[in-house]
């Protein structure tokens, strides 16, 4: 069962807990919550389907407070992050313009990131492809002052190594370049995986994720995020709510759009698949469709990821945090 | 082995292949022969076995991993994408390796003894052998490695340059090119030359009828005899393969089996055994059955090499349960590599490696007793 929060409660509830720093500074108070904690925020889009950056800045700031228990936004950075840092932000892409993070949102977590601490130019947003990035708005930047932006355009490991039951090479972006790391998905259903949220991101770093969509892409998706190179450098998922899809994933499907008006993060990042895959069938049920697990495609792989002890995969652990931006 | 470029300018520098005619690739693209095709600039064709279902997502029917596409997604293979309903093959005429083999190499030993292959092969597979020794093409997307735009007709025009007489789709899976092997095939056996396959036999029984009669030669991996190898192993299935086998077997197409033995996985007397029994039953006692040896590679690095005793075993087991044509492979210089009569022992057909040292084989029969020895000859 989920529990809803407030900040406070969150206050409250972070503040008796054994917590882990991360990567902050030696002068930053530590409060990182328990897993299972998801802070969502509301964030919606105008007639023009367009988002305010003001809007996106505050519910960004909100949702990174409410997950990580910092009273603001550059200490909450300042948790997860050091500024010797190189931060890789693996966007997903695969929906276009219309079903991918938006540019204002992510944004909003670059500016975060800089105000936390994070040098502008050790910001890298990626996603396998840089035409996919293109297609979505995030225009291509290898160099300057900015944040980079580029596909990982098969520069993989040589190698390949194995995790479990998946054998690949790993995208150099991730294995070498980045030293942490940010899934920034979106909520959609997916036709194999049943949600593609934060943790199915992580296929776009592999070379040959073709290979493991079967049986719900379990466990092959928890194996992927539980090898070391993504397990220890992942540090925050967030995913843009602001338009999702509950079914005809995971390319875009307007039958299936619907405005969930919502921002999520979580360092937990189990927990915010669970509460995807939440949200995902309430509105399925609410338009009278089979939910995931009727239609025969339950993400298994949040149950198998929290096995592995990413996070928390037991619905009754949820604990989704409303914050307001 | 990636795309094969170095070669391939070779080939180009030395007249087996002519760049010189501009073809359309797809709509909308047009592409130069021998032009190299790199990252996602991947023309398209429809693809040629497949069922459209509901609300855009389509069934593969090429292979029996049946993989259900939604938009935006590929099968298995990687080689396959359904873009908004439409299935497209997307490494038709996109060679990522090419070279001329000999035909030894492939193995086939009752194929044309001694002459080339010109052998080619697109990324992808339908399956993942832990093993696999050309995992380096077979386990990419085709935007992932280099290729070359080499279209059916400019694929003979090398063949026949590079002085092969057969044609060999290899290397990575041709299953999941077969659009392209079936092309390839008919314009080779329309210059005269012999269209080969060799493959892993994990293909449906439609795609598979069509373009038989097409082909000379098929070789067929047969992984192991057991279901639990094939899953385990290589995320694939036994029965597909060997009901291949029987197809091919029943067509008129010349058949040869390769058993790649790695120790303790698929090398056991009793596998072996009921391999070679059911090999005999179904197929007869004259297909041509190769033992090789593995050696570490991709994923299955933590084994040693088969040991010589291991294939020698199996292949005493094989000849034992009455199969007339066995050979070890991977082991230069074993006498194992040779053709011998079954009715005289006499040696016919000595070899060393891919060489051939001598054929004593008249029109096809053995020279002391007189007897026929199967297989494709001129």
């Amino acid at each position: 069962m989920t529990r809803r929060l407030t900040r406070r409660e969150l206050g409250a509830l972070v503040g008796g807990a054994a917590m882990t720093r991360v990567a902050g500074s030696s002068t930053e108070a530590v409060a990182l919550p328990k897993k299972g904690v998801v802070c969502t925020a509301p964030l919606s889009a105008g007639a023009d389907d367009r988002v305010e950056p003001g809007a996106a800045d505050a519910a960004m700031a909100a949702v990174l407070m409410g997950a990580t228990g910092s009273t603001d936004g550059a200490g909450a950075v300042r948790l997860l992050f050091s500024p010797r840092d190189v931060v890789g932000i693996k966007l997903n892409c695969l929906g276009g313009r219309r079903l991918s993070p938006r540019p204002v949102v992510v944004t909003a977590l670059v500016d975060l990131l800089v105000a936390g601490g994070v040098a502008r130019d050790r910001i890298i947003l990626f996603e396998r492809s840089s035409r996919e990035l293109e297609r979505a708005g995030f225009p291509i930047r290898r160099e300057g002052s900015g944040p980079r932006c580029y596909g990982t355009d098969n520069n993989y490991d040589r190698k390949p190594q194995v995790s479990g039951s998946i054998g690949s090479c790993f995208a150099r972006l991730v294995s070498e370049t980045c030293t942490a790391l940010i899934s920034f998905g979106v909520v959609k259903d997916h036709d194999l995986a049943g949600v593609s949220a934060g943790l199915k991101n992580w296929y776009g770093v592999i070379h040959n994720p073709n290979k493991y969509h079967d049986h719900q892409c379990d466990p092959y998706v928890a194996d992927v995020v539980r090898h070391p190179l993504i397990r220890e450098k992942l540090r925050l998922t967030v995913l843009d709510g602001v338009t999702a899809q509950c079914h005809g994933g995971p390319a875009y499907r307007a039958s299936g759009v619907f405005p969930l008006a919502a921002l999520a993060a979580s360092i937990d990042p189990v927990a915010v698949d669970l509460w995807a895959w939440k949200v995902i069938d309430a509105e399925r049920r609410r338009r009278g469709l089979e939910t995931l697990e009727e239609a025969g495609r339950p993400p298994r792989f949040i149950a198998t990821a929290a096995r592995y002890g990413l996070g928390v995969g037991d619905p009754a652990d949820l604990v989704e945090v409303g914050v307001q931006g | 082995m990636s795309l094969d470029r170095r070669r391939f300018t070779a080939l180009l520098a030395s007249g087996a292949i002519t760049a010189v005619s501009s073809r359309p690739a797809s709509a909308g693209r047009t592409l130069r022969v021998g032009q190299v095709v790199n990252g996602e600039e991947l023309p398209v064709r429809e693809a040629s076995w497949y069922k459209k279902l509901e609300e855009g997502r389509i069934e593969c029917q090429l292979c029996p991993q049946a993989c259900t596409v939604a938009d935006a997604e590929r099968g298995t293979c990687g080689a396959r994408e359904n873009r908004g309903g439409t299935y497209f093959t997307l490494v038709h005429s996109l060679a990522c390796s090419i070279h001329a083999d000999p035909i030894e190499k492939k193995p086939f030993f009752h194929v044309m003894p001694g002459e080339l292959a010109f052998s080619y092969a697109t990324a992808g597979c339908n399956v993942e052998c832990k093993f696999c020794q050309n995992w380096e093409i077979s386990q990419f997307r085709p935007e992932q490695v280099q290729s070359i735009y080499l279209p059916p007709e400019a694929l003979v025009e090398a063949a026949k340059r590079a002085g092969a007489r057969l044609t060999a789709a290899t290397y990575s899976e041709p299953v999941i090119f077969w659009e392209y092997v079936r092309d390839a095939a008919r314009a080779a056996k329309k210059a005269g030359l012999a269209p080969t396959v060799v493959s892993n036999g994990f293909i449906k029984e439609a795609p598979l009828r069509e373009v038989l009669p097409l082909l000379r030669a098929v070789k067929v991996d047969l992984k192991s005899f057991r279901d639990e190898f094939y899953r385990d192993q290589l995320r694939g299935r036994l029965e597909p393969v060997l009901k291949t086998l029987e197809i091919i077997r029943g067509a008129d197409v010349w058949l040869e089996i390769v058993v790649l033995l790695i120790p303790t996985l698929n090398d056991s007397e009793r596998e072996i055994r009921d391999l070679s029994k059911w090999v005999k039953s179904n197929l007869g006692p004259d297909v041509p059955i190769h033992f090789t040896r593995f050696h570490p590679t991709y994923r299955l690095t933590g084994l040693p090499p088969t040991p010589v005793a291991i294939l020698e075993r199996s292949w005493k087991i094989a000849r034992a349960e009455g199969l007339n044509y066995v050979y070890l492979g991977n082991l230069p210089t074993h006498p194992a590599e040779n053709t011998t009569c079954p009715g005289c022992g006499e040696v016919l057909i000595r070899r060393l490696g891919f060489k051939i040292l001598e054929n004593r084989l008249e029109q096809g029969s053995c020279p002391a007793c007189d007897r026929t020895i199967p297989g494709v000859w001129r």
